[in-house]
C-alpha cells in the first residue's frame, strides 16, 4: 500500500493542478485532470519507470440530460502493481475538442478516432483523423453515442470514398482484401501495400459489423442485458457475459456465493479450452497441414458437445446471470467433465508431438509475423498475443475475479513473438486450463450458485470489471442510469487493442504468410466492431 | 509416420458422432426445394456475414470437421462468390455491409439459393431496431431457406440442407 501512496503523491507534487477523487472500484484511483494537462501527465505515467502505465481503455459518456457536458476517461494499468489509475476530465457546454494524446501513446489512436465518430468530440493533434467506425457513407454530422440521437434512427446515406494510405514507385502494388472473405471468416478489410512479394504496408479498414451494441446496451435495464453481452462476440460468450455481471454485481454491491464463482471460473476455462484447440488447429491448416486441423477439430467439437449436455448451449450461453450463475452441476457432471478433459489431454498430449516433430511445419511458424516485445507494449497488447511477445500479464492471476484468488494459474510466457510462440502459448494453456478445471473439482464448496439484488444504483454510478477472456482483458465499464436503466456502457474486447499491433507484425512477410499470422492473433471482428 | 499410423488406429472414425438433430423448426417450402434440384449431388455456397456475432460462422466450420464432414454430402464452400451455387448468410445486416451483400449477390451466378443461417439473418435477433442495422437479409435479397436458431447447431444445418436438397442424413448411430 505503501508504494501507492507514494505514486499518488508523486503524481500530485508533479502535477499540482489534478485532483485525487475517491472511487469505490477496489485497486484503482481516480484523478480528474484539467484537458490541457492530459497529454503531459499521461506521458508521465507511461513512461515514469516505476509506474509504467499500459493504456487500457479510453472512453468518452455523455452526460445530459443530468448534466450538459461530456467526460473522457483514460483508464491506465500501472505495470508493476497491477493497479488502475484513471484520468478523467470534462468538456463542458460548447466545448468539442481535447488535446490528443496519441503522438506520447500509440495505444490511444483508435479510441481517440473512435471517440470523435461515436460522439463528435475531436481530439486536437491527432495524426490520422479519418473516420473509423462510421464509414464514409454515413451522412456528416452522425454522431450516434450522443444522447439527442435515437438509438432506433434510420440513416441515410451519402457520397463518401474511404482513403487508404498509399505507397508508390516502381513495382509497388496494392492487393484488397475483403470484406467478404474467401473461407468462412467475418467481414472485414486489408489493404497491402506490396513490392514484389514483401509486405510494405498493411492497413486495416474495419468496422464493417458495428452493429451499434454500446447504444443498444443504453436501452436496457442492468439485470436484462446479460443476452446482449453474450453476443458481443460469439466465440467469448462466458467472458463477455461475465464482465459485464461482474460490472453491475459491482453497482448492486452484490457479492457472488462461492460455488457461482468456482462454477463461473469452470465455465471460462471450457471456453477457453475449445477456442484455443480450434485456433491450434487452424494455424497447422492456414500451413497447408491438414491433419492437425482434423484432429483439434474433433477435439474441439467434444468440448462443445460436452458444453451442449452440461447447459444445453454449446457455446455456453445463458450461464451467467447477474449475481451468480443459472445452472449448477453434479457432482456426477464433475466427474464426467474431469474425465473427458484427462481423455482430451491424453490425445492432446500426443498430437503435440507430431506437431513438434514436423520439421516444415515449424520452418513455417518460426520467425514468421514477429511481434516484438516493444511493439507490444507501445500498443497496450493484451492476452495470448503479448503473453507470446514477452507480456507476463494475466488478469486471472494479476487480478483476481471468479475464483482465481483460491486457483493460482501459472502464466505461460513466449519471447520471440512469432507465429510459434503464440502457438506455444496456446497449447500451454490448455495443460493449464484442464488442470484449473481438476482443480475446480476437488475444490468446489457446496452452497448457493447465485444471489439476487436487493438495493438499486444511484444514478451516475459507475463501474469497470475485468475479466481475462481466452483472447485478453474484457474490459466493461457500465454508467447507472435512473430506475434500473445503463446510461452508458463501454465495451472493450482484447481484439480492440490488439488488432492495430497486427498491421506491425506483417512488415516483411509474404502475403501468403498473412493468414497463418492473422490466424495466430485470431482477432475477433465482431467485438472490435460493436 | 508411426506416430501419425497410430494415432489414426487408435482415433478411428469419428464421422457422425454427435446427438441428432431436433426436428426443422421450418421445412422447406416446395418452391426452395425445386430450385434446389440442380444442387442435389452437388452444393458450393459461399459464405457472407453481414453483422453476425461469429458463432454461427464457428458453427459453419464445424460442419467441415470430421464429426459432421459435411463435403460427403457433396457440400463445400466457394471461395469466390462467381464459383457458388449459394449464399450463406449470417447476421443482421449492418449499415456498412449492406452494399457488400448486395454486390455480393449480383456476382452469383443464376440459379442460385439464398440460406439465412440463424435468428439475425432471419429477423435481426437481439439487434433489432438498431440504427447500424438496416433490417433483416430478406429486406435486401431474395431469401429461398431459413435455418432459424441462436446459433443453429451444425446437425440441424446438415439436416435443414439435406431437407432442402431431398436426401436424409445417414447417421452411423
Amino acid at each position: 500500500m505503501a508504494d501507492t501512496q507514494s505514486y499518488e503523491n508523486e503524481l500530485k507534487a508533479a502535477f499540482p493542478a489534478i485532483v485525487h477523487t475517491d472511487t469505490s472500484q477496489e485497486n484503482c484511483s481516480q484523478f480528474l485532470v484539467p484537458k490541457a494537462l492530459l497529454p503531459a501527465i499521461t506521458h508521465y505515467l507511461h513512461t515514469q519507470p516505476g509506474l509504467r502505465g499500459r493504456l487500457t481503455a479510453l472512453w468518452a459518456v455523455d452526460h445530459r440530460p443530468l448534466r450538459d457536458c461530456y467526460s473522457l476517461h483514460y483508464l491506465f494499468t500501472l505495470e508493476p502493481s497491477h493497479r488502475w489509475a484513471l484520468l478523467s476530465t470534462e468538456l463542458a457546454g460548447a466545448d468539442r475538442s481535447f488535446p490528443s494524446i496519441t503522438p506520447h501513446i500509440h495505444a490511444a489512436k483508435w479510441y481517440e478516432r473512435e471517440i470523435r465518430d461515436l460522439f463528435g468530440l475531436i481530439p486536437l493533434g491527432h495524426p490520422d483523423l479519418r473516420r473509423l467506425v462510421r464509414h464514409e457513407h454515413w451522412p456528416k454530422g452522425t454522431h450516434p453515442l450522443n444522447k439527442d440521437f435515437a438509438w432506433d434512427q434510420v440513416m441515410g446515406r451519402q457520397q463518401g470514398e474511404h482513403h487508404f494510405r498509399r505507397i508508390e514507385g516502381e513495382g509497388v502494388f496494392e492487393v484488397p482484401v475483403g470484406p467478404i472473405h474467401a473461407g468462412i471468416i467475418e467481414s472485414g478489410h486489408f489493404r497491402f501495400s506490396v513490392a514484389g512479394e514483401p509486405i510494405m504496408q498493411l492497413e486495416l479498414h474495419h468496422f464493417w459489423k458495428h452493429r451499434g451494441i454500446e447504444k443498444l446496451f443504453e436501452q436496457q435495464a442492468l439485470t436484462a442485458a446479460v443476452p446482449l453481452a453474450e453476443r458481443v462476440s460469439g466465440d467469448t460468450t462466458v467472458g463477455h457475459s461475465l464482465a459485464y455481471c461482474q460490472a453491475v454485481e459491482s453497482l448492486l454491491q452484490l457479492e457472488v456465493p462461492r460455488r457461482g464463482r468456482y462454477l463461473r471460473s469452470l465455465f471460462l476455462e471450457l471456453e477457453r479450452l475449445h477456442n484455443h484447440l480450434g485456433d491450434i488447429g487452424a494455424i497447422c491448416n492456414d500451413t497447408a497441414y491438414a491433419l492437425p486441423h482434423a484432429h483439434c477439430s474433433r477435439m474441439k467439437e467434444q468440448i462443445m458437445q460436452l458444453n451442449d449436455r452440461l447447459t444445453g448451449s454449446r457455446f455456453l450461453r445463458g450461464v451467467n446471470r447477474v449475481g451468480g450463475v443459472a445452472i449448477d452441476l453434479t457432482a456426477v457432471q464433475l466427474t464426467e467433465i474431469v474425465a473427458k478433459l484427462d481423455r482430451v489431454e491424453q490425445d492432446f498430449s500426443e498430437l503435440e508431438s507430431i506437431i513438434a516433430h514436423n520439421a516444415s511445419l515449424i520452418d513455417r511458424l518460426e520467425t514468421t509475423g514477429i511481434l516484438t516485445e516493444r511493439t507490444a507494449r507501445d500498443h497496450g497488447v493484451v492476452g495470448v498475443v503479448g503473453r507470446a511477445s514477452g507480456l507476463a500479464q494475466d488478469l486471472r492471476r494479476d487480478r483476481p475475479f471468479a475464483a482465481y484468488d483460491e486457483l493460482p494459474v501459472n502464466v505461460v510466457t513466449y519471447r520471440y513473438g512469432d507465429v510459434r510462440a503464440r502457438m506455444r502459448v496456446r497449447m500451454d494453456e490448455i495443460h493449464e486450463s484442464i488442470r484449473l478445471v481438476r482443480e475446480i473439482r476437488l475444490k468446489i464448496p457446496q452452497g448457493p450458485i447465485s444471489k439476487e439484488a436487493s438495493r438499486s444504483p444511484q444514478t451516475g454510478d459507475w463501474a469497470l470489471s475485468a475479466v481475462e477472456g481466452w483472447r485478453g482483458e474484457i474490459l466493461y465499464m457500465v454508467m447507472a442510469g435512473a430506475n434500473g436503466t445503463i446510461h452508458r456502457c463501454k465495451v472493450r474486447d482484447p481484439s480492440f487493442a490488439n488488432w492495430p499491433a497486427i498491421q506491425w507484425t506483417v512488415l516483411g512477410n509474404i502475403i501468403p504468410d498473412f493468414p497463418l499470422i492473422n490466424k495466430s492473433f485470431s482477432l475477433s471482428y465482431a467485438g472490435n466492431d460493436l | 509416420m508411426f506416430r501419425i499410423l497410430k494415432k489414426s488406429l487408435k482415433t478411428g472414425v469419428v464421422t457422425g458422432q454427435h446427438p441428432a438433430a431436433a426436428p426443422l423448426a421450418e421445412t422447406p417450402t416446395s418452391e426452395a426445394k425445386d430450385k434446389a434440384t440442380p444442387f442435389r449431388s452437388s452444393l458450393a455456397f459461399r459464405a457472407v456475414d453481414t453483422g453476425s456475432c461469429n458463432a454461427c460462422e464457428m458453427e459453419m466450420n464445424a460442419l467441415a470437421n470430421p464429426v459432421y464432414d459435411i463435403e460427403r454430402f457433396g457440400v463445400h464452400i466457394a471461395a469466390s462468390p462467381r464459383h457458388a451455387d449459394a449464399l450463406v448468410v449470417t447476421g443482421p445486416v449492418t449499415i456498412n455491409m449492406e452494399q457488400a451483400l448486395k454486390d455480393v449477390y449480383q456476382q452469383t451466378p443464376d440459379p442460385k439459393i439464398v440460406i439465412a443461417l440463424g435468428d439475425c439473418a432471419i429477423n435481426c435477433g437481439v439487434f433489432k431496431g438498431s440504427y447500424a442495422i438496416t433490417g433483416p437479409v430478406d429486406r435486401h435479397i431474395p431469401v429461398d431457406v431459413r435455418i432459424p436458431g441462436c446459433p443453429p447447431r451444425p446437425a440441424e444445418i446438415l439436416n435443414a440442407l439435406q431437407e432442402l436438397r431431398g436426401g436424409t442424413v445417414s447417421n452411423k448411430n
